[in-house]
């Protein structure tokens, strides 16, 4: 620790210490779009915890409600179904409460809910112009528009990671699909479809928080009701991205997340060469 | 693009634009620079740090004592900010909708056919209904200085009704299409005009009960360029008959630019003020504005 920040003094005063050999790194993120995105996480933390507890005061799906516990909510009897089948949760105090006390702020908390949603979106709509900015700034934008091939491309990307596990378990060889872009075929469909998702859960928050001020809003998507079905819906999309986003992050190794950190790799060469060494 | 494939100057004069088009939409070449190693090492554990520091930081100030605790995490963290933080964004919000509102824009009406059912939605329980024979409507912070009393009668004889369908939207998400008939507040405004200062209305129902039967009594405060949109009404029927105790007999508010909750039933009193009056759910931490 102590060796290296002397290292970095160095670097900076004098030129008479020998350094190691310089190394090539590219440039992959900006500021903005790497600020943004860890932003996102405390943001769409805060928006799904609140979210769900905003639905819990009037859930989109329920049903006639039980003759005998007068439920009605299907998140409740997912909760009941759980505490019954897990092992581990036969106790749990409050089966019908599972689902809003473990993904939501809690049963019974509109009011917080209400304003902590409001301060996070208001929060997601700037860090969205954040990240806008830093795309045009930077002109990475470009790598995430769809291309013609990209169909065909991500379904070779699909069959590459379908067949990875089994690969390696028999220990064959399994070479990743060549491109020679920032970003792979699946990983361009991905971060393409983010954005988008997200101006259409701002969109789709809008139509629900102001249904009469803002009624063409909820027209678009068929109406307040049906608006509301899309909000929840969205939702689920980040949850489902961010589990193989993350895995396949972690997969790739260290240079990958860095460079969402610092901004830079030192990955220079396109990806086919380093497909050949391996 | 080598000059044999160039036949025409037209063809070449097109593809010189699209490949202008084409290289705007094209990814860039990535930028390379030499660094050295300690350099980026440097640069990882500054901003690793920063990042960490600044999303686990963010995380813990996001979430309310109660879900913390619930986590398992029993040390107190809310900072006193967070409340300041949390009234802005609320505060933000209520900017936001007071500025798209609009008197000139009404809201959506519906159909007969699209009328769905409305749930009685008395907070607590619903009351007796032996208050309806003895109910008036006071006013007060009139111009003239007077206190009136109006009964049901005065105000469906002195003042034309109307009809409309139209959506109410509660705070909890649910909504319905509801037909309703009554007068026009800013007909009674017009009736018994307000004291000049006035910009804000507390509408009071002194009938409302607790959830153990208790009087609870409930108030809002609605401001007057609300009051004053065509669509909000005083109603007196609900689906074509009068109000039922359920829905707020016998005068109910009905103003469909604002949440359920600004609704109120069986309205006794209207007091008009220069100054905000205080409103029951906003000091249970929801909004004062309430406009959607």
């Amino acid at each position: 620790m102590s060796h290296s920040i002397t290292a970095a003094k160095q670097t900076k005063s004098t030129s008479t210490v020998v350094q190691q050999q310089p190394v090539l790194v590219v440039k992959r993120h900006h500021l903005l779009v790497r600020w943004s995105h860890w932003l996102n996480l405390p943001i769409l933390l805060g928006l799904v915890l609140s979210g769900i507890s905003i639905y819990w005061s009037s859930p989109v799906y329920e049903h006639k409600p039980d003759p005998i516990t007068g439920n009605f909510d299907v998140a409740a009897d997912i909760g009941v179904w759980l505490c019954a089948h897990v092992p581990g949760l036969h106790h749990y105090s409050d089966p019908p409460d599972w689902i809003y006390n473990h993904l939501s702020l809690g049963p019974g908390m509109l009011a917080l809910a209400l304003r902590l949603h409001w301060l996070c979106a208001y929060s997601f709509m700037l860090n969205g112009v954040v990240y806008v900015a830093g795309s045009i700034l930077s002109g990475s934008w470009r790598s995430l528009l769809p291309r013609h091939t990209d169909v065909l491309a991500a379904l070779k990307m699909f069959r590459y990671y379908i067949g990875f596990p089994f690969a390696k378990l028999l220990r064959k060889k399994w070479l990743h699909p060549l491109f020679n872009t920032k970003y792979n075929a699946l990983q361009r469909a991905a971060y393409f479809s983010i954005p988008v998702a997200g101006c259409l859960s701002v969109a789709t928050g809008w139509a629900i928080h102001k249904p009469m001020q803002l009624h063409w809003l909820a027209a678009i998507f068929g109406g307040y009701n049906a608006a509301r079905v899309w909000h929840f819906w969205l939702m689920w999309l980040y949850v489902l991205f961010i589990v193989p986003h993350l895995i396949l992050v972690l997969a790739d190794g260290w240079d990958t997340l860095r460079s969402m950190i610092v901004g830079w790799s030192r990955r220079v060469e396109p990806p086919q060469v380093i497909a050949h060494d391996h | 693009m080598t000059t044999e494939k160039i036949r025409h100057p037209s063809e070449a004069a097109k593809s010189v634009a699209l490949q202008k088009l084409e290289s705007f939409f094209a990814e860039q070449p990535p930028q390379k620079i030499q660094m050295p190693p300690a350099r980026l090492r440097q640069l990882t554990r500054r901003d690793v740090l920063s990042f960490g520091a600044g999303a686990l930081a963010a995380g813990g100030f996001l979430l309310p004592q109660e879900t913390l605790t619930r986590l398992g995490v029993h040390r107190k963290l809310d900072p006193p900010a967070k409340e300041w933080f949390l009234n802005r964004a609320l505060r933000l919000d209520d900017d936001v909708a007071e500025a798209l509102y609009s008197v000139n824009r009404k809201v959506s009406t519906y159909t007969k056919s699209q009328i769905t059912p409305l749930k009685n939605n008395y907070n607590g329980a619903t009351p007796d209904p032996g208050y309806i024979s003895g109910w008036n409507l006071t006013l007060e912070g009139l111009a003239s200085g007077l206190s009136i009393s109006l009964d049901i009668k005065n105000l469906t004889t002195r003042f034309s009704l109307h009809e409309q369908i139209t959506r109410l939207v509660c705070v909890e998400g649910w909504s319905a299409v509801a037909w309703w008939a009554g007068l026009r507040f800013d007909d009674l405004i017009r009736g018994y005009p307000p004291v000049s200062q006035a910009k804000w209305a507390r509408v009071e129902s002194s009938v409302n009960l607790d959830a153990w039967g208790n009087p609870d009594p409930y108030f809002m405060s609605l401001d007057l360029a609300t009051a004053r949109h065509p669509q909000t009404l005083l109603a007196t029927h609900f689906n074509g008959q009068p109000l039922t105790v359920d829905h707020g007999a016998p005068l109910r508010l009905l103003v469909p630019v604002k949440l359920g909750l600004k609704n109120v039933k069986a309205i006794t009193r209207i007091t008009y003020s220069a100054d905000e009056p205080k409103d029951y759910w906003a000091e249970r931490g929801y909004s004062r504005y309430d406009g959607i």
